[in-house]
């Protein structure tokens, strides 16, 4: 008998004393800890929630249409925005389908610049985790703390990119010539701006000095334990039935990593290990998030002792037409598999744009989850699963 | 990643009995499955299945693939509203198709399984009696394409407003915004150079 059925037969006991009407509780949309725009039809007796329906689509942009009457260079502008909190990273997967349909292969300079940012913007993310889920849960020091950290790193992806969140910087067949780096004039090449890599690993020091203070804030805390420990407890088949992907299936006892599996850009040639956690419980969730910022930092590290200098940008046609056929491409995004179905004919539009979001996926298991939970635990569950409600919208 | 679509071509014209490794896994998949048939193509393996036998063998294949990645759909339309059309518009067959991914959690083994729905009777067999993630893709679906799926108790709209008309990932549904103002990208750009011109290059690029 798992801990949430044991549960459920306690209460049972319990609730034949104390049954009261059930009441329908609107939570959300504009609601500090949905993240966003997610609203929650709730069917609650007394502290228990019965049944719950997730709402969305406040947000929905029809990102899929759109794509339809944008070439391929235009739609790395609008998938930067479907996950905000990690642009970078849902760039990526896209650039790589459409380099696979065209054939064409970004040289290695650029493959690793692709890394570096996609690891930066990880960290990004989890901060912004680590950052408001204590928060949620009542604790309001950390955020501060992991807010500021962040903000080095966005100055480092400002820095390369130009913006903060949308770095709109792959290229099919590279990456941009970097803002503000090298020469303005076109003959010669551009790149990282000076210093850049000083300056990260500088960065670096400080995101394993903020995990230790995190994991002292946070980690050990007793009262952040007593929330978390054994709450919303997912079983790695539920996980894996649901689409959960990333950190949330990896503190299921799922050890899939992207990054491992399909070794995409250069992650074969860096070392790291992918963080499970065998619970399942929110606890899980937040320590695994916590732990990939220290491998991130790892391959980091590694990336900037690697990196071979280069050229930035492969050739390409003029104008960019994709061959006929269909290409699905994911990559590990922050939040888990992040992927683009793209089917082709032969234009330079793509002929139909599927985007997988993680979020979308990650937040069809709520109904689940939340079914016989207390009203105090949504947030701690809805929380731990990390979801930015753009992703979900598209 | 591992070999380019070239590299992909030019293996089966020199070889043509020798396949690559993710041709092969296709191959077996579909025989393991009694699936009708497969296409592999820029690593991506998609596995046809027959609208009646949709269910089946995605539950089937979800023995040896067991995360549910996602469902959706494609409208392959002879006329089209937005964006450009199919290559080919007089010998394609119009329909729909359901297409949904089971990936392996231990590789990068994964295919998107393809059921041709036609749209004269658009319906398939719901996926959510053997996974709940199915249940908000198919809602998408529904509501993006109108294809019903037989045994999901819950088809109401989940992006767009209750009393929205119309299906908008249809290709004879207008772009709406679009259609009241042009692109103003279109209005004052140089036209596009011939695709058979020069290669730019590398420092050259602003696309």
């Amino acid at each position: 008998m798992t801990s949430r059925e044991m549960m459920h037969r306690s209460e049972s006991a319990v609730s034949i004393e104390l049954q009261t009407p059930d009441m329908t509780l609107n939570i959300g949309p504009q609601h500090p800890s949905t993240h966003g725009v997610l609203r929650l039809v709730a069917k609650v007796d007394g502290e228990r929630i019965r049944e719950v329906e997730p709402v969305i689509g406040y947000m929905h942009r029809g990102y899929e249409k759109l794509a339809e009457v944008r070439t391929y260079a235009q739609i790395t502008a609008l998938v930067n925005r479907i996950d905000w909190v990690s642009g970078f990273a849902s760039e990526v997967p896209f650039i790589l389908g459409v380099e696979k349909l065209m054939g064409v292969e970004a040289p290695e300079r650029a493959q690793w610049i692709r890394l570096i940012l996609s690891e930066l913007a990880r960290i990004s993310s989890h901060l912004v985790f680590i950052s408001s889920y204590p928060l949620e849960l009542g604790a309001t020091t950390p955020l501060m703390h992991s807010l500021r950290e962040r903000e080095y790193i966005l100055e480092l992806i400002e820095e390369v990119t130009g913006g903060r969140f949308h770095p709109n910087f792959n290229r099919v067949g590279g990456v941009k010539s970097a803002y503000g780096g090298g020469s303005t004039t076109k003959k010669q090449s551009m790149d990282l701006p000076a210093g850049f890599f000083k300056r990260t690993s500088e960065a670096m020091d400080r995101m394993d000095k903020i995990c230790d203070d995190i994991d002292t804030l946070v980690t050990g805390n007793e009262l952040i334990k007593m929330r978390t420990v054994g709450v919303g407890i997912i079983p790695p088949d539920k996980a894996l039935e649901f689409g959960l992907s990333g950190p949330n299936l990896r503190a299921s006892g799922v050890a899939y990593d992207l990054r491992k599996s399909d070794s995409y850009l250069t992650y074969d040639q860096v070392e790291f290990d992918v963080v499970s956690r065998p619970g399942g419980d929110c606890y899980d969730r937040y320590l695994v998030r916590l732990h990939e910022v220290r491998e991130s930092v790892k391959i980091i590290r590694q990336a900037i002792d690697m990196i071979p200098s280069g050229p930035l940008q492969a050739k390409v046609p003029r104008v960019l037409k994709a061959p006929k056929g269909h290409v699905y491409s994911r990559a590990e995004n922050p939040k888990g598999e992040f992927g683009y179905y793209i089917v082709s004919e032969g234009g330079k539009m793509p002929y139909r744009l599927k985007i997988r979001s993680t979020s979308f996926s990650n937040l069809t298991i709520l109904p689940w989850i939340l079914k016989g939970q207390l009203i105090p635990d949504l947030v701690a569950i809805m929380g731990s699963l990390d979801f930015v409600l753009g992703d979900v919208d598209r | 990643m591992t070999d380019t679509p070239e590299a992909a071509v030019d293996a089966s014209e020199t070889t043509e009995l020798e396949m690559t490794a993710a041709e092969t896994y296709a191959a077996s998949l579909t025989e393991r499955l009694g699936a009708t048939g497969y296409s592999e193509e820029f690593d991506t393996v998609r596995v046809f299945v027959e609208r009646d036998a949709w269910v089946e063998t995605i539950v089937a294949a979800s023995e040896e693939l067991p995360f549910f990645s996602w469902l959706s759909a494609i409208d392959w339309s002879k006329t089209t509203e937005v964006g450009e059309g199919v290559d080919e518009p007089e010998t394609l067959e119009e329909r729909f198709e359901v297409i949904c991914r089971l990936s392996s959690v231990e590789n990068a083994d994964g295919a998107i399984f393809v059921a041709t729905v036609p749209k004269d009777d658009a319906s398939i067999g719901s996926l959510t009696p053997h996974f709940g993630g199915a249940e908000w893709h198919e809602r998408e679906a529904h509501e993006m394409f109108d294809i019903a799926f037989e045994g999901n108790k819950n088809l109401v709209p989940l992006y767009l407003p209750d009393d929205f008309i119309g299906h908008p990932l249809l290709k004879s549904y207008p772009l709406i915004a679009r259609e009241v103002k042009p692109w103003p990208g279109d209005v004052d750009v140089e036209p596009m150079p011939d695709v058979a011109s020069d290669s730019q290059d590398a420092e050259g690029s602003d696309t």
